[in-house]
């Protein structure tokens, strides 16, 4: 409103200078057409698909690269004994001594150990957090306290819950003593807790993420069922199973499976929590193959750790994508 | 909001039900947030300091945790004993050159994936995400004895490549779903209006620009996270700062100030990073699969 007065003095430079833009509009107007377009471009072909395939070119080729290429030497490896010198054709030995290795098939009964076991408690613990943060006013704030864990690097969670696991100053390993959980022994020095141990920090990490999905989830509960089902005189707890829960589903499923993935990708805090040990007690397959690879450099036999692997993840990968694809309840 | 404010209940049940998740909340952000705050709190204690607990029990004795006197001698050791200047920085190269790598082809390819189709897409399409699925370890095993051959182990470079394995599927998956959002009739009306097929890519990268941002930022996240490349493909000459920290721990003396230290000068930056792009973080973490 200040700027009245000011606008006001100059009226006319402003309308002489509208004045100009006009004339100034009517002269390009005024111009022949041909002049802007001096020479007409040929218009694209109707299927340029060659073009597409230009942009995409760099791409695959780079991710050909670091994944197809070292894949197909994964393959050759795994029928090789490779150290750090050099290799040599072994046929199939790598493999058939795999199934007399009873620390492989440790390690494949431990992954699952561990995977069942942190997606059981991250599952109920996400599912009823979101519920309840859900119903909350400060939803807002909730959620973004939530996400901090997730952000962390998890090899310094790793570190940071040993510090806290402690058996001589580690306040968490104090509250579980306190709380007669405990005794003095830390919790990661035994073998039989040392398991529970890294599944603690894997669900303190990410059930924040379960929370979130299951969030994203409750808000597509279509709220004409709901009302339709109370009008029937149901419960709350009636409604949660009957209604809220299906809904949830499909997307509850892409959760799962992207954590079972991730517990099969990321061992970071693992190996700075345990090592796999005490004994092999938390050598979840992807740590034995960390050893037998990068500690004593078997990288013949690890190729074929390696593949077994690979191959149980892709199969994990073509029921993910197939879920991915199907339509989520809801809108999307 | 959905789900929520129909019909209120009223009824003994559910005012039961309500305080049970009030509490349970209150549990769970302290066993989440309490972690930050030790770490916080232990980077600005003297060694003596940090060890001190109460007596076993003893829960009014948990005062002892504030019972200290400030210091900043961790950080400073960080900078001066071990040289963690050049860690941040090789942490920052790594993880903002495979980001940058992996965006600018990533987009390249996603644009075009999105808008052309050809036999075996889909096949192509698996193979990206299981790319990026692929457990990280097994990855490493062929990809440990190639850079080797190329002298790529213990460079930067040799770095930025193995977190482009995970990065560039990442990016292609993620934005072609952005440009799958953009109608084609946009580029449609350019090309009537003369634009060649690349100048109408580019008027409709402001309307992807927001995003691929976010995508930017949640590669570096990635990448600034990582432990298992960075010990063993950076082992050497190209020492993250997940690593350089996990290095304090040595069996004789385990430096526990300058480990919390390094934790917060690790987290503090992505945790902004992560609250900045926090509409696209969920999208980013759950491969697409689910929006806010």
């Amino acid at each position: 409103m200040t700027d009245v007065s000011s606008l006001s003095g100059s009226s006319r430079d402003v309308a002489s200078q509208l004045f100009r833009a006009r004339a100034h509009s009517v002269e390009v107007e005024a111009r022949p057409r041909a002049e802007i377009t001096h020479k007409p471009r040929k218009f694209n072909p109707p299927m340029p698909k060659y073009y597409y395939y230009y942009l995409m070119a760099p791409a695959i080729a780079i991710l050909a690269f670091i994944s197809l290429y070292p894949f197909f030497w994964l393959i050759i490896m795994s029928l090789q004994d490779v150290d750090i010198g050099g290799g040599e054709w072994i046929g199939l030995k790598n493999y058939t001594k795999l199934f007399t290795d009873a620390r492989f098939i440790d390690g494949w009964i431990l992954l699952a150990q561990y995977s069942i076991m942190c997606l059981g408690l991250q599952v109920g613990l996400g599912v009823t957090l979101a519920v309840v943060v859900n119903s909350s006013k400060y939803e807002k704030y909730l959620v973004t306290a939530l996400l901090m864990p997730m952000m962390m690097a998890p090899a310094v969670a790793g570190l940071l819950w040993l510090f806290l696991y402690n058996g001589t100053f580690g306040w968490y390993h104090w509250v579980l003593q306190s709380a007669g959980i405990l005794d003095s022994a830390s919790i990661l020095a035994s073998a039989d807790t040392a398991m529970y141990a890294i599944v603690l920090v894997d669900v303190w990490q990410w059930t924040p993420l379960i929370t979130i999905i299951a969030l994203a989830g409750l808000k597509r509960v279509p709220r004409d069922q709901l009302e339709a089902n109370m009008v029937d005189g149901a419960s709350p707890m009636r409604n949660f199973f009957a209604i809220i829960l299906p809904n949830l589903y499909p997307v509850l499923l892409i959760a799962v499976l992207l954590r079972f993935m991730d517990n099969f990708r990321f061992i970071d805090s693992i190996l700075v929590l345990t090592g796999g040990g005490p004994g092999s007690a938390t050598k979840i397959l992807p740590v034995y193959l960390f050893e037998v690879a990068f500690k004593f450099f078997k990288l013949g036999r690890g190729a074929a750790i390696a593949l077994t692997l690979l191959i149980v993840t892709i199969l994990l990968g073509k029921l993910l994508v197939r879920v991915f694809e199907k339509p989520q309840g809801g809108k999307g | 909001m959905a789900s929520r404010d129909v019909v209120s209940y009223d009824t003994p049940l559910s005012r039961a039900l309500s305080i049970f998740g009030t509490v349970f909340v209150a549990f769970y952000l302290v066993w989440t947030l309490l972690p930050f705050v030790v770490m916080f709190v232990s980077s600005f204690k003297d060694m003596l300091e940090a060890f001190k607990l109460p007596v076993v029990g003893d829960w009014a004795g948990m005062t002892v945790f504030f019972d200290f006197s400030p210091t900043l001698k961790h950080y400073t050791t960080l900078f001066t004993e071990n040289s963690f200047g050049t860690y941040i920085m090789n942490s920052l190269i790594a993880a903002g050159g495979s980001a940058v790598i992996s965006v600018v082809f990533g987009s390249l390819a996603a644009y075009s994936l999105s808008r052309v189709d050809f036999r075996g897409k889909q096949d192509l399409f698996f193979w990206i995400i299981s790319t990026r699925m692929a457990p990280v370890v097994a990855v490493m095993v062929p990809l440990y004895a190639i850079f080797r051959s190329l002298d790529l182990v213990g460079t930067l470079p040799g770095l930025i490549l193995a977190y482009t394995t995970f990065n560039l599927p990442f990016a292609i998956w993620m934005l072609k779903g952005f440009f799958d959002n953009v109608p084609y009739a946009i580029e449609e009306a350019q090309m009537v209006d003369g634009a060649t097929r690349f100048e109408a890519f580019r008027s409709i990268l402001p309307l992807v620009a927001p995003g691929i941002g976010a995508f930017v930022v949640l590669c570096v996240l990635f990448a600034w996270n990582d432990f298992l490349f960075a010990a063993i493909i950076g082992s050497g000459g190209a020492k993250t700062l997940p690593v350089a920290t996990r290095e304090l721990v040595q069996p004789q003396n385990i430096q526990w100030g300058s480990i919390m230290a390094a934790g917060v000068v690790t987290t503090a930056p992505m945790m902004l990073l992560g609250l900045v792009i926090r509409k696209y973080l969920v999208a980013g973490l759950t491969m697409g699969a689910v929006k806010e």
